[in-house]
C-alpha cells in the first residue's frame, strides 16, 4: 500500500513541475512578432569575407545592401544605387546612390562604402562574392553619393555581381591580411534586419531595422534555429515553435502535407547533382584513362534512367538533368531531339560496340582491344543518403551495358582531395549557381583547374566563348554564346547532369501570410530575394487568438495545479499516518 | 602501505595520460587529407594567401617543432586556435561543455539511481514478475536505438501532449520576463534528452547490479546472517548490497568519465548544444586543434575517473591494496 501511494505521489509531483514550468514558460514577451526558421545547415562564419555558405549568403542578404537587386524576376532593379547609366564604349558604369541610407550605427552611407567593398572584395579575391566582380580596373568617388567603376572590358555580369556593401569605418580598420580570420562578431550594415545575437550551434537571431530606407519590415525579429536532425526540425513546425523549415527531406515533405496550417513547396533553386568524370589527359592523372573516350561517358548517360533515379532515390524530387545552367533560367541551352540522351540501353551498347568495346572474356564487362577493363570507382559521399542510393541504382543501370562501376563510399573532404589530386574516376556530387552564368560556367574552363574544377576539362574553344560572353552586353548575343558553351559540354560530358536541385520547405500559414515563392515555382528562402522577409506579414487576427488562449490555458492550468498541490498534500498526511498506524 | 598505493596510482595515471597525449597528436596527423583545405574553404585562394595562413597556424614547420610547440603551450594552458570556428579551442570547448555536463551528467545519475534499484528490486524477487518486467525492460531499452527512442519520445511528449519542446537549450531567441522564467524555460528543454539518455543507460546498470546480487545472495555468509534471525531487508542492505557494489563503482566510474564526451546522438537529436555534436562538426572539418582538445578532455577525465574509483576501491574493499 505505502509502496503504491509513494508512486501516486512521485508522479503527482512530477505532473506539478512539467505543468507548472509551462506556465512560467508562457510567461514571456509576446508583444513582439518572432518568425523562427528551421535550418539544417549552420552559418559558417558571420564574416562575409569568410562565409562559403548558402546560410551565410542568407543572412548577409537581408544585413547588408547590394547595389542593385533583384526583383521578384530576377531582373535587377534599384537599391542603394537609385539609379545607373553606362558610357559609350561600354567600360564605364556610373551609379547614383541614395541619400537617406544610414548604416546601424547611425553612420551614413556614402560612396566611399561602396568604393571599399567592392574593391576589397575583388582585390583579396575572398569569399564567395569575389569572382562576380572579375574585370573591375578602378573605382572613383566623385562625390558622396556617386561611384564610378571602370573596368577592364564591357562587363555583362555588372548588375548581376550581388556584393553586400560593408562599411568601410569598420573594416577600413582591419588589417588586410586579417580579413579572413577577422570575427565580426557584431555586423553592422545597412539591410532591413540588424544582427541581435548568436549562439553557436543554437541560433541566430536578427531584429527589424526601424529606419530602413525600404520600409521596415512587418516582422519584428528572425531567428535562424539550427537543427541538428531534420526529423525534429519537421516535428518543430508541426507544433508551431518554428514558423519555417528549410532543407526537408522528401518524406518529411509528404508527412507534413496532411498538417492544415502548413504549406510545404518544392522550389527549384539554382544548382544541379551531377556525376563527374576525371577528364585529365595528362600523365600525372591517377584515373582511369578509359573514361578519356567521350563515347563511354556518353555511353554510361545513355544507360542511366534518370526519371527513375529520380522518383526512387530523391522520391519524385527533382527536375530531370540536360545541361549545366537549370531549365528555369533565361540562359538554359535544351538539347534538341537529336542531341538529348534520356535513357536507351541499346543506344548505350551500340556506342560502346561502334567504339570497339567488347566483352571477350564473358564476364559481362567490356573490355579495350587491349584486354583493359571497362570498371571504374565510383566515389559518392557517405552521408548525401540520396547519392549513396542513386549511386548504386546507378552501378546496376550501366552493368547492363557492360560497364563496372565500383562504389566506395567517402566523406565530403576526402572527395574534395581526390579531386584535387586527379585520383578520381567519376563521383556524384553537387553545385549550386548564382543568377548570373558566368561562375558556374567557369567550373570547366582550363584556368580553373587546380580550383574548382573537379573534371580537368580543357577546351580552348570553350574557354574563348567564356571570356568573350563576359563582355557581351546585349542580352540575346550573351545568351547565344552561352547557349554554343553548354552544347559543347553536354557533347562532351565531363559531367552528366542527373537532377536539378529543388529545396523543399514548408511555412505556418496560420503565423503569417503573405509567402512568396520568388521566382515562379522558386523557393521562399535561401534563394535571390528577400522577398519574404520584407513582404510577409504576421497574421494579425491569429495573433491575438493565439495570446487569448495562451492566458486561458494557463489560468486553467493555474486552478489544475491548485488541484493537484491539495491532492498532494492530502496523500503526504496520509501516507504518513499511515505508516506511523503500521509501526505501532 | 596506504600512501604507497596512492602514489603508484597517480603515477600510472599521469603516464597514461602522457602516452595519450602522444597518441592523441600523431593520430590526427595521419589520418588523410590535408586540414588547410578545409581551412582555406576558398578555390580562388592566393598562394600568398595559403603561405600566410599555413604560418599562423603553424603548419610551415617540422613536425617536431610542431608538437614541441603544441605540448609547450599545452602546459600554458593554450590548447591551440580551432581552424573552423578561429577561436581558442578552450573557449570553444568551454561554451558547449555545460549543456553537456548537465545533461548527461544529469541522465547518468538518474540512471544510476533508478539502474541500482531495479536491479536489486529484480534480483530479491528473482523469478517473480518484477523479476521479468525489470528485466525485459533492461533489454529492450539497452538494445533500442538511441534516435528512435529520442524521436518516440519527442512525438509522446511534444506532438501528442504537448508537454515539452523538442529543440535546444532554450526557447531560440527568447526574451524572458525573469530569470525564473529562464530557468523553466531551460529544465522544460532539459528533461526529453535527460529522459531519453538515461533510459538508454539503466539497462546496463540494472542488468549488472542484478546479476551481482544474485551471486552475492547465493553466499554462505547470507544464509548465515539469515541464520541468525534477521530480517530480509536488514540482510540485503547491510549485507548483500554492500558486497554487490564493488563492481558497479567500476562501471560508473567509466560512464562519468565519458559524461564529458557528450552522446553525439541525443545530441543531434534535440539540437543540444554539447561537445558530442561539437566532436562530430570538428571531424568533418578536419579541424585537428579541437579534435585534440576534445579528446584529450574525454580521456584525462576517463583516466581520473578510474583513478578514482581504484582509490574508492581501496577503501571500500582493504585486499586490493595488498
Amino acid at each position: 500500500m505505502r509502496c503504491k501511494l509513494k508512486k501516486i505521489i512521485s508522479f503527482t509531483l512530477i505532473l506539478l513541475l512539467i505543468l507548472s514550468l509551462n506556465v512560467y514558460a508562457a510567461e514571456t514577451n509576446e508583444e513582439i512578432y518572432t518568425m523562427r526558421i528551421g535550418m539544417t545547415q549552420e552559418i559558417d562564419s558571420l564574416n562575409p569575407f569568410e562565409s562559403w555558405l548558402v546560410t551565410g549568403a542568407e543572412f548577409f542578404s537581408v544585413i547588408y545592401d547590394p547595389l542593385v537587386k533583384f526583383d521578384e524576376n530576377l531582373k535587377p532593379i534599384p537599391n542603394l544605387a537609385e539609379s545607373w547609366e553606362l558610357s559609350e564604349d561600354q567600360l564605364e558604369w556610373t551609379f547614383h546612390l541614395r541619400q537617406d541610407v544610414k548604416f546601424h550605427d547611425g553612420e551614413p552611407l556614402t560612396s566611399e562604402d561602396v568604393k571599399f567593398a567592392l574593391g576589397t572584395f575583388s582585390e583579396t579575391g575572398l569569399g564567395m562574392y569575389a569572382s562576380l566582380l572579375a574585370g573591375i580596373t578602378s573605382i572613383e568617388c566623385p562625390d558622396d553619393y556617386t561611384v564610378v567603376i571602370h573596368t577592364e572590358e564591357p562587363k555583362a555580369n555588372m548588375l548581376m555581381a550581388y556584393t553586400p556593401i560593408v562599411p568601410k569605418h569598420i573594416w577600413g580598420n582591419v588589417p588586410l591580411d586579417e580579413l579572413e580570420t577577422w570575427p565580426d562578431e557584431n555586423p553592422v550594415g545597412s539591410g532591413p534586419f540588424k544582427f541581435a545575437e548568436y549562439k553557436q550551434g543554437e541560433f541566430l537571431k536578427i531584429e527589424a531595422n526601424d529606419d530602413y530606407f525600404g520600409g521596415r519590415p512587418h516582422i519584428d525579429e528572425v531567428v535562424y534555429v539550427f537543427f541538428a536532425s531534420k526529423d525534429t526540425m519537421a516535428q518543430a513546425i508541426k507544433l508551431g515553435e518554428i514558423d519555417v523549415a528549410t532543407n526537408l527531406s522528401p518524406t518529411q515533405k509528404q508527412s507534413l502535407e496532411a498538417e492544415e496550417n502548413i504549406q510545404v513547396i518544392s522550389g527549384v533553386v539554382k544548382g544541379y547533382t551531377e556525376i563527374g568524370f576525371n577528364c585529365w589527359d595528362d600523365p600525372a592523372s591517377k584515373g582511369n584513362k578509359l573514361l578519356l573516350d567521350k563515347s563511354i561517358r556518353q555511353a554510361i548517360e545513355w544507360a542511366i534512367d534518370k526519371q527513375q533515379i529520380i522518383d526512387v532515390a530523391y522520391s519524385g524530387e527533382g527536375v530531370f538533368g540536360t545541361t549545366v545552367i537549370d531549365p528555369g533560367d533565361y540562359f538554359h541551352y535544351e538539347p534538341s531531339a537529336e542531341e538529348l540522351r534520356t535513357y536507351d540501353i541499346e543506344k548505350a551498347k551500340e556506342i560502346l560496340t561502334a567504339a570497339g568495346y567488347e566483352d571477350t572474356d564473358g564476364d559481362g564487362i567490356r573490355e579495350d582491344s587491349q584486354g583493359n577493363r571497362l570498371s571504374f570507382t565510383f566515389s559518392l559521399i557517405a552521408d548525401n543518403t540520396e547519392e549513396v542510393k542513386a549511386g548504386q541504382m546507378i552501378a546496376g543501370m550501366v552493368k547492363d551495358a557492360g560497364i563496372e562501376l565500383v562504389v566506395e563510399t567517402v566523406d565530403e573532404s576526402m572527395l574534395l582531395d581526390k579531386t584535387v589530386a586527379g585520383e578520381h574516376d567519376l563521383f556524384i556530387w553537387g553545385w549550386g549557381a548564382d543568377v548570373d552564368p558566368t561562375t558556374i560556367l567557369a567550373v570547366m574552363s582550363t584556368k580553373e583547374i587546380g580550383n574548382m574544377s573537379d573534371c580537368f576539362y580543357s577546351n580552348p574553344v570553350y574557354d574563348l566563348l567564356l571570356d568573350e560572353q563576359q563582355a557581351i552586353m546585349d542580352e540575346e548575343s550573351r545568351r547565344d554564346v552561352v547557349w554554343e558553351m553548354q552544347r559543347i559540354l553536354y557533347e562532351d560530358v565531363p559531367y552528366i547532369i542527373l537532377t536539378y536541385e529543388v529545396s523543399l520547405q514548408a511555412v505556418r500559414t496560420d503565423r503569417c501570410t503573405g509567402w512568396k515563392q520568388v521566382p515562379e515555382g522558386g523557393p521562399y528562402f535561401l534563394g535571390a530575394t528577400i522577398h519574404n522577409y520584407m513582404n510577409v506579414q504576421p497574421a494579425a487576427a491569429i495573433s491575438v487568438a493565439s495570446e487569448a488562449t495562451e492566458t486561458g490555458t494557463s489560468s486553467s492550468m493555474g486552478m489544475m495545479i491548485g488541484a493537484v498541490v491539495i491532492i498532494g498534500i492530502a496523500a503526504v498526511f496520509w501516507a504518513r499516518k499511515k505508516r506511523k498506524t503500521e509501526e505501532e | 602501505m596506504k600512501r604507497s598505493y596512492v602514489i603508484k596510482k597517480v603515477l600510472q595515471a599521469l603516464l597514461t595520460i602522457a602516452a595519450i597525449l602522444i597518441f592523441n597528436y600523431f593520430l590526427f596527423r595521419i589520418m588523410p587529407g590535408d586540414p588547410l583545405q578545409s581551412v582555406m574553404r576558398n578555390p580562388k585562394a592566393t598562394p600568398e594567401a595559403v603561405e600566410r595562413l599555413k604560418a599562423l597556424y603553424g603548419l610551415n614547420d617540422p613536425w617536431y617543432l610542431q608538437f614541441w610547440i603544441y605540448i609547450k603551450h599545452l602546459f600554458q594552458g593554450d590548447l591551440g586556435m580551432s581552424f573552423l570556428y578561429k577561436k581558442p579551442v578552450y573557449e570553444v570547448i568551454g561554451t558547449r561543455l555545460l549543456p553537456t555536463i548537465l545533461m548527461v551528467g544529469l541522465a547518468e545519475v538518474l540512471a544510476i539511481i533508478s539502474g541500482i534499484i531495479m536491479g536489486i528490486m529484480a534480483a530479491v524477487r528473482r523469478g517473480k514478475s518484477v523479476d521479468v518486467a525489470s528485466l525485459s525492460f533492461s533489454l529492450i531499452t539497452y538494445a533500442m536505438p538511441t534516435f528512435w527512442l529520442g524521436i518516440i519520445l519527442v512525438s509522446i511528449f511534444s506532438v501528442s501532449l504537448h508537454l515539452l519542446p523538442t529543440t535546444g537549450l532554450l526557447t531560440p531567441g527568447q526574451t524572458y520576463s525573469s530569470t525564473f522564467a529562464m530557468l523553466a524555460d531551460g529544465i522544460r528543454h532539459l528533461i526529453l534528452p535527460t529522459l531519453t539518455m538515461s533510459l538508454v543507460l539503466i539497462g546496463e546498470y540494472a542488468l549488472l547490479m542484478r546479476n551481482t546480487l544474485i551471486d552475492v545472495l547465493t553466499e554462505d555468509y547470507i544464509t548465515t546472517a539469515y541464520a541468525k534471525g534477521f530480517k530480509e531487508d536488514y540482510v540485503i542492505k547491510k549485507h548483500a548490497v554492500p558486497n554487490a557494489t564493488l563492481p558497479m563503482i567500476t562501471i560508473i566510474a567509466m560512464n562519468l568519465g565519458l559524461v564529458i564526451g557528450g552522446a553525439i546522438q541525443v545530441e543531434t537529436i534535440f539540437s543540444w548544444p554539447g561537445i558530442g555534436r561539437l566532436m562530430y562538426d570538428a571531424l568533418t572539418a578536419r579541424d585537428y586543434p579541437l579534435l585534440q582538445g576534445i579528446f584529450l578532455m574525454i580521456t584525462v577525465c576517463v583516466i581520473i575517473a578510474n583513478l578514482l574509483a581504484d582509490l574508492t576501491y581501496g577503501y571500500l574493499d582493504p585486499r586490493v591494496k595488498q
